[in-house]
């Protein structure tokens, strides 16, 4: 890239006119360079930089599977087992399992609704522990959001939502992040 | 001044070519598979929201990364076969338009990411408001701000990319993001998780909890691929600036085209973590290609 050789040729040579400025692959502006007497191997950078890069990220993705660890495995049916593991990526991933998409949609809206449930009982205990204080900011969000009907995958859903009066924004078949939000309505929402 | 030859060493590190056809192919595949993905978001309403313009985003600036690149190749090629002459003016305000070009790109990637990361955390942690927060306008607005920084910064750089000034924020800021970023995602984790617990303690559940490997592997694969693929660029840079003449550094900088090429891959596998996850735009893509035939 020309940029790099700008950048070697100013610092070197400036009194250079612009007639030495030349379009090429070659790198021939950074001078002969003496590769006599090295201690280490010539390619010592390039190892040691992809082999720190390399460390890097797999401590990096060790300590993310640290994180995500939530307690021991139990044994449980297999059905059971499968719609743990659907949930579980639901949760955890940023977007949807690629493979599970069919099967995947009867069972969230299984266990979506159970969920709904229990986030409604949230949002309600919510309500009754501070009522005076988070009313006004809960009633200015509880305001209904059109359901886009193109998709049907979540039509059981949407209907727990509007009887029970929580801020639908629930466009989850268009935005996958936000599809975990359905799974997340149960944390007490922040209120800055 | 005079350039006096020295005797150089047999084993001398001579520059690692990346074949043309390779180049070729690379470059084409990103910029066919970013604009898919823009044709794609412009033409279905459904995904007119904030987080696919983010996306998109993310598209342009790893467009503009390949289009740098055959371009320069283009014109390299030309000049071999005569068409362009090597020195003079005009080719000299070209090259300085593409080099601003390709830190346009850069720049871009990084901001986008910014903003995606940004905007999934707005979503998790301040659910219900949301689309208070997050409205279309806005989006908008907050992509017109980053891409007006990066261009002003890119131009800035480029015309000034001899100054240690110029070259020092550059690389800080990359280091900066990507921390940042990773802040911001292992935070959504930390919920995801607290909150995989909280459904797992409900009496009236039944759903129990494994380890799940999955987030894990999805993260690790946004930040590693983004890192593998610019920080080997962002240090040449650095060692150009500072040390061109050790050995050493020539030596890491003459892999320079592998690390070009890692650049364009990254237009490429960028779509495929980021924008192919959504279920909405496949099914977009499947309705353009059944529909085309």
């Amino acid at each position: 890239m020309s940029a790099l050789r700008l950048i070697s040729n100013r610092t070197s040579q400036q009194a250079l006119s612009n007639s030495d400025y030349t379009w090429d692959y070659e790198y021939y502006e950074y001078g002969p360079v003496s590769f006599e007497g090295l201690k280490a191997h010539k390619y010592s950078i390039v190892i040691g930089f992809w082999v720190g890069l390399a460390v890097f990220v797999i401590f990096m993705f060790f300590v993310l599977t640290l994180l995500t660890k939530t307690g021991a495995p139990h044994q449980d049916n297999t059905e059971l087992s499968e719609k743990r593991f659907h949930m579980n990526s639901f949760v955890a991933d940023f977007g949807r399992p690629l493979e599970s998409e069919r099967v995947f949609s009867h069972q969230m809206a299984e266990e979506s609704q159970s969920l709904f449930h229990f986030c409604i009982n949230e949002v309600d205990h919510m309500n009754k522990e501070k009522e005076s204080q988070k009313g006004p900011s809960l009633e200015s969000n509880t305001h209904f959001q059109e359901v886009p009907k193109s998709s049907g995958m979540f039509e059981e859903d949407l209907h727990c939502l509007t009887k029970f009066n929580i801020p639908n924004f629930v466009n989850t078949e268009q935005n996958s992040s936000l599809g975990e939000d359905d799974l997340l309505i149960s944390e007490p929402p922040i209120i800055l | 001044e005079n350039i006096s030859d020295f005797p150089l060493n047999i084993t001398d590190c001579t520059q690692v070519v990346v074949p043309e056809e390779v180049f070729f192919t690379v470059a084409a595949a990103g910029i066919l598979e970013n604009l898919l993905i823009l044709i794609a978001v412009v033409r279905n309403k459904n995904l007119h929201l904030p987080m696919y313009f983010f996306i998109c985003s993310l598209a342009i600036s790893d467009m503009l990364g390949s289009l740098y690149k055959t371009l320069e190749n283009i014109f390299i090629i030309l000049c071999k076969m005569g068409y362009l002459t090597r020195h003079g003016d005009f080719e000299k305000k070209l090259d300085d338009a593409m080099d601003s070009m390709f830190i346009l790109s850069l720049l871009g990637s990084i901001f986008s990411l910014l903003a995606i990361a940004a905007d999934r955390y707005i979503t998790i942690f301040y659910a219900l408001r949301y689309h208070n927060i997050m409205t279309l306008r806005r989006a908008l607005v907050i992509l017109a701000i980053i891409w007006a920084f990066c261009a002003g910064s890119s131009i800035a750089i480029a015309l000034f990319s001899y100054e240690a000034a110029t070259v020092i924020p550059f690389t800080i800021l990359f280091p900066l993001m990507m921390c940042f970023i990773l802040c911001l995602y292992v935070h959504m984790f930390l919920l995801a998780r607290s909150h995989a617990k909280k459904i797992a303690s409900l009496p009236s559940s039944t759903v129990h909890h494994r380890t799940n490997m999955k987030g894990a592997i999805t993260l690790t694969i946004f930040l590693g691929v983004f890192l593998c693929c610019w920080a080997p660029f962002v240090l040449h840079i650095l060692l150009a600036r500072f040390c061109p003449h050790n050995p050493y550094c020539a030596c890491y900088m003459s892999i320079f085209h592998v690390n070009g090429t890692l650049i364009m891959c990254n237009a490429i596998i960028n779509p495929m973590i980021f924008a192919f996850r959504s279920p909405e735009l496949r099914s977009t893509f499947k309705k353009m290609f059944y529909c085309s035939r």
